[in-house]
């Protein structure tokens, strides 16, 4: 299998303090991988430090072979890497379906977009997102006044419509009602072999329904790696959550 | 359904105004009035310019002055020495009055040396180096200021803060280099713009025309602009910058661009409003002139081009009516001021939002009519 995502000794020092300390992996391409980890283990650091939020201070992050360790968002979003936010981020003034019409983001220039209309190719892409998120009753909605569910999977249409071959998904059922976290699961099932995915998520239930392969982190650091069952039963992880409430 | 009558309502609007202000002077024949209406309808383009940078970029610009100041003196330069006083002064050369009267003893009377700086002038002996410069240099400043300000991610109130103290240092600088700009004085009795042997006397049909043929196109241009992709990809920058980055956008290079139109907007009708108005003063840098380019884009609408240029040109109009009363005068400042709170407060997206609303209202009501009829119909014929 060819790797995706490979991350070697990923670290940041935030004056002193290690967020991130020697992380290392590797994800592989249509794999979806969930992330574990005790509050303040480092996996929205990782999170930040993979797209370029964060600027790392040791380790290197490659991207199918390519080295993208620190640079520009903008340039590793056109990579090939698509980041969903804990909290949604959306463009709340704009349409649902211009959301995703921005999301077609062939150009990353200003010049090149001085165009009207857009390829029949990229429309049927957008109808696509549609039919796999359920949108078509609000596409005229104003993005900021949908339901937090809605907002959830706008965005995750958008990084879908923006062909992020590698998407990294921050606790995307956070806040969600029961309905709108199983719709989620699908969803995200629905990608997985097309799409490299990389979820940080704390509700149990959906981590077991989704999960092939774990990574578990603690202080920053890789702790256990392996299939959902093993993990669970693995005494240095219980250990790690017991020491900040045990596993729910 | 709703959003094809928002276009068509939209369209109309567009094609009303620029039916009206291409046919007005079938209407109105007094020259006087003409040129007044002129000046509104450059205000109207600043207006524009102003929803074009925060209402659709998000970038609150509170010294478009700065611009628009830019590219009047450099109209003004060429057009000082055009004017017939200027050709007077004892020499082959024109040279501006006031550079006699500033000039140090025994200085040669040639724009080369006859005061510090005067040099900067010759050039702008050739009108069409004047015209250009009037867009080139304030295009040229923003782009420089825009790529600083915006490659840096500098946002918000510290964008205002920037070009606020920015607008404020050229109005010293002008005010200062009295030999090059007749300091305080600005520029005036200037020469009339020639084209072609036509000379355009501000009390004419044709000047007229030239502004309001400028405004339609500006506001064309401006309408293609954000309604192409990049107009909506800016639009989708405002809200949410960061969103963008992760799309892949570069954010900065649509921030840069479309502050830099809007500049250039600017700086084009401060090169109109100098033809029209045959004047240019330091007080176009003066704070109180940029902050109410920024009220009248928000009373007619920041987010609608052609509301905040109306909005422009209504409160123009109705400050010049009251201005005509020595207390109203004292008063429309405050008056203004109450406006710009109370709609910003209440109707952020001014009076083109209202209208939006009203439209809305009526689509819905007719179409609960309309439902209705078809049921009493019904009813009729059973």
């Amino acid at each position: 299998m060819r790797a995706a995502l490979t991350i070697e000794g990923l670290e940041v020092n935030f004056g002193g303090f290690k967020a991130v300390d020697g992380m290392t992996t590797v994800i592989d391409d249509g794999e979806l991988r969930v992330i574990l980890g005790p509050n303040g283990a480092g996996k929205t650091t990782l999170m930040d430090l993979i797209s370029g939020k964060t600027a790392t201070t040791g380790g290197k992050v490659h991207l199918f072979g390519r080295d993208i360790t620190n640079r520009p968002e903008h340039e590793i979003a056109r990579a090939g890497v698509g980041r969903k936010f804990q909290i949604p981020s959306i463009f709340r003034d704009l349409t649902v379906l211009q959301n995703l019409e921005v999301a077609v983001s062939h150009e990353p220039r200003v010049f090149r977009n001085l165009r009207l209309g857009m390829a029949a190719a990229d429309r049927k892409r957008i109808d696509d997102v549609i039919e796999l998120t359920g949108l078509d009753a609000v596409l005229d909605t104003l993005a900021g006044d949908l339901s937090h569910g809605q907002m959830q999977w706008l965005e995750l249409g958008m990084l879908i419509t923006q062909q992020s071959r590698v998407i990294l998904l921050d606790e995307p059922t956070a806040g969600m009602t029961q309905a709108e976290t199983s719709k989620t699961a699908d969803i995200i099932l629905r990608l997985k072999g097309t799409h490299t995915i990389l979820v940080v998520e704390h509700d149990m239930a959906f981590v077991r329904k989704i999960a092939e392969r774990v990574t578990v982190m603690h202080l920053g650091k890789l702790l256990a790696e392996g299939p959902m069952q093993a993990i669970e039963a693995d005494p240095a992880v219980r250990e790690a959550y017991l020491g900040s409430g045990g596993m729910h | 359904m709703s959003n094809r009558i928002f276009r068509l309502g939209d369209r109309a609007v567009y094609a009303a105004f620029i039916i009206i202000v291409l046919a007005l002077p079938l209407m109105v024949d007094d020259v006087f009035w003409l040129n007044r209406i002129a000046k509104y309808l450059v205000f109207g383009m600043l207006g524009l310019a102003i929803a074009l940078s925060w209402g659709y970029a998000g970038i609150l610009n509170l010294g478009q002055g700065l611009f628009f100041g830019l590219g009047a003196y450099m109209i003004a330069m060429s057009l000082k020495l055009q004017s017939f006083t200027s050709l007077q002064q004892g020499s082959d050369t024109p040279i501006p009055d006031f550079m006699l009267w500033n000039a140090q003893p025994g200085a040669p009377t040639d724009l080369c040396c006859i005061t510090p700086g005067s040099w900067l002038w010759i050039p702008f002996q050739a009108q069409w180096f004047g015209i250009v410069m009037a867009i080139v240099v304030p295009v040229v400043f923003a782009l420089i200021l825009g790529a600083t300000i915006f490659r840096l991610r500098i946002s918000g109130v510290y964008v205002a803060i920037i070009t606020l103290a920015l607008v404020l240092l050229a109005r010293l600088l002008f005010i200062d280099l009295q030999p090059v700009t007749n300091g305080f004085n600005g520029l005036t009795d200037l020469g009339w713009l020639t084209v072609g042997g036509i000379e355009f006397d501000p009390f004419m049909v044709e000047t007229y025309y030239i502004i309001a043929v400028s405004v339609c196109a500006v506001l064309l241009l401006s309408r293609w602009l954000i309604s192409t992709r990049a107009g909506l990809i800016l639009q989708s920058t405002r809200d949410d910058p960061n969103r963008s980055r992760y799309l892949g956008y570069d954010v900065a290079s649509y921030q840069i661009f479309f502050f830099t139109v809007s500049a250039g907007i600017a700086g084009f009708a401060g090169m109109l409003f100098v033809i029209v108005s045959e004047f240019a003063t330091p007080t176009y840098f003066d704070i109180a002139f940029s902050i109410s380019m920024v009220v009248w884009a928000a009373v007619g609408g920041r987010s609608s081009l052609i509301g905040a240029a109306l909005g422009a040109i209504l409160i123009n109009t109705i400050e010049a009516s009251v201005s005509e009363s020595e207390t109203f005068q004292q008063a429309w400042r405050l008056i203004i001021g109450v406006v710009f709170v109370l709609v910003v407060l209440y109707m952020p997206r001014g009076l083109a939002g209202l209208a939006r609303d009203l439209l809305a209202r009526v689509v819905e009501l007719s179409g609960r009519a309309g439902r209705k009829d078809a049921r009493s119909t019904r009813t009729a014929a059973e």
